[in-house]
């Protein structure tokens, strides 16, 4: 690990801070060259205290910062509640992003080749599932045509029609079969 | 038919005259007039029109932001735009970067220093600090603990920011446990400084009321900060009538018990 120098390249402000409680997040920006970096910070924080964050706990020296709050959406609710809170409309807190332009390049490691070790498949196609369900219910969910059960019954429908399969009542006496769509 | 006058230009450079022998672009014979009038024009609206504030700035239109490239009246003294360098196109034939494996910016990466860890890497951790266990620390030691538990969230909430750019994966109920851990270290040194500001305090508080201590007493010109008054010692009984916080000291013949704190 190279050393800090004794003496910031710039001049330091006189406020102490100890003990601080946010965090700095660094993102990958395929978008933007080697010598750029996109951080996100908080909302009260300034280019001056970025830099003497970068400097002071990682030791990075940089150039240049160009900051942007971006706004967020109005949301309804928690979305970390799994319940549902209709109505409790609020917009919230923006996030404050900085682009910073570094003395040395930095490259961000590849990404792996495959996600097996995160599942991602696996996640993937629960979450397709869970959408399809999702949608049966929402407002407009009998709206919502079973193309699969649609083709059954065509087939099923044929078969009866032309004598493959004969019509026999459901011997069935549970409840659920007069349930059941 | 719109009269012309004489001294009009489309009458003069017989452009109307030469209009009539193109065969198939003719225009239709209602349109002739306004081909051949070269009338001054007056504008349908009569509101005056916007126009862009002319402040005779030399560099006006000049961007390099929006890369308009240099102006007409900038001037190129130094070089000539055939010898400015031409960016290379083909990604092939750019030099690689490399990344000094010094940089700064690793602390935000495992040890590894691979794009994401693993939920089996970030499970792999154990309890956090407790506040026993920190209170035998000093200042030094604590603050430097402080900023390892920062760093490490940075580089979580990092994981998890990439996490949520390519999306779909595990991950997030590995990372919050870890982050649990971390958050209780931090509470812990934050409870054992408060406990010893607290003790600081309260003892500044029952100094000022004590006799045998000199709060303004200045140790480099070497000055006590606690003088014990040579008399002698107190009965049991007078020493618990006393309203005062301060206890006396124990008596010279008794040892003293271990210490209380750890």
């Amino acid at each position: 690990m190279a050393t800090t120098a004794a003496i910031a390249p710039f001049r330091v402000g006189l406020k102490e801070l100890y003990l601080p409680d946010f965090s700095v997040i660094l993102h990958r920006t395929p978008g933007l060259p080697a010598h750029n970096a996109k951080f996100t910070v908080p909302l009260w924080f300034s280019k001056l205290d970025l830099r003497d964050y970068l400097y002071h706990a990682y030791n990075v020296r940089i150039l240049s910062v160009r900051s942007y709050v971006k706004q967020q959406r109005i949301i309804e609710g928690d979305p970390k509640n799994p319940r549902p809170q209709p109505n409790r409309w609020h917009r919230p807190r923006a996030h404050k992003h900085m682009i910073v332009e570094l003395e040395q390049p930095f490259v961000w490691p590849e990404e792996p080749e495959d996600y097996s070790a995160w599942n991602r498949e696996e996640v993937k196609d629960s979450e397709a599932e869970q959408k399809k369900y999702g949608e049966l219910m929402q407002p407009m969910g009998d709206a919502v045509v079973n193309e699969e059960r649609r083709k059954s019954m065509r087939e099923q429908a044929k078969a009866l029609l032309e004598g493959r399969l004969k019509w026999k009542p459901t011997t069935s006496r549970s409840v659920g079969s007069m349930l059941s769509r | 038919m719109v009269t012309m006058h004489c001294t009009s230009r489309a009458l003069l450079t017989g452009a109307f005259g030469a209009a009539l022998h193109r065969s198939s672009t003719l225009p239709p014979s209602f349109l002739v007039p306004c081909l051949a009038s070269k009338q001054p024009a007056s504008p349908f609206s009569t509101t005056t029109p916007l126009h862009a504030r002319k402040d005779g700035n030399p560099s006006g239109g000049v961007s390099a932001l929006r890369h308009t490239g240099p102006g007409k009246r900038q001037k190129l003294r130094s070089i000539t735009p055939s010898q400015l360098p031409q960016p290379v196109r083909d990604p092939e034939r750019r030099t690689s970067i490399v990344t000094d494996p010094d940089h700064g910016l690793w602390g935000f990466f495992n040890k590894e220093r691979t794009s994401m860890p693993t939920p089996m890497d970030l499970v792999n951790h154990g309890r956090g600090w407790k506040t026993q266990e920190l209170r035998g620390k000093d200042w030094e030691d604590l603050h430097r603990l402080w900023w390892v538990c920062v760093k490490e969230v940075n580089r979580l909430q990092t994981f998890l920011g990439e996490k949520r750019r390519v999306g779909s994966m595990y991950g997030d109920f590995e990372a919050e446990g870890r982050m649990k851990v971390i958050y209780a270290t931090q509470n812990a040194i934050r409870e054992v400084l408060t406990q010893r500001f607290y003790a600081w305090e309260n003892a500044r508080v029952a100094a000022m009321d004590d006799e045998e201590v000199n709060l303004y007493a200045d140790p480099e010109k070497g000055e006590q900060a606690y003088v014990p008054r040579e008399e002698p010692e107190q009965s049991e009984a007078e020493a618990n009538e006393g309203t005062s916080l301060y206890s006396p000291p124990p008596p010279q013949g008794m040892s003293r018990g271990p210490e209380a704190r750890i």
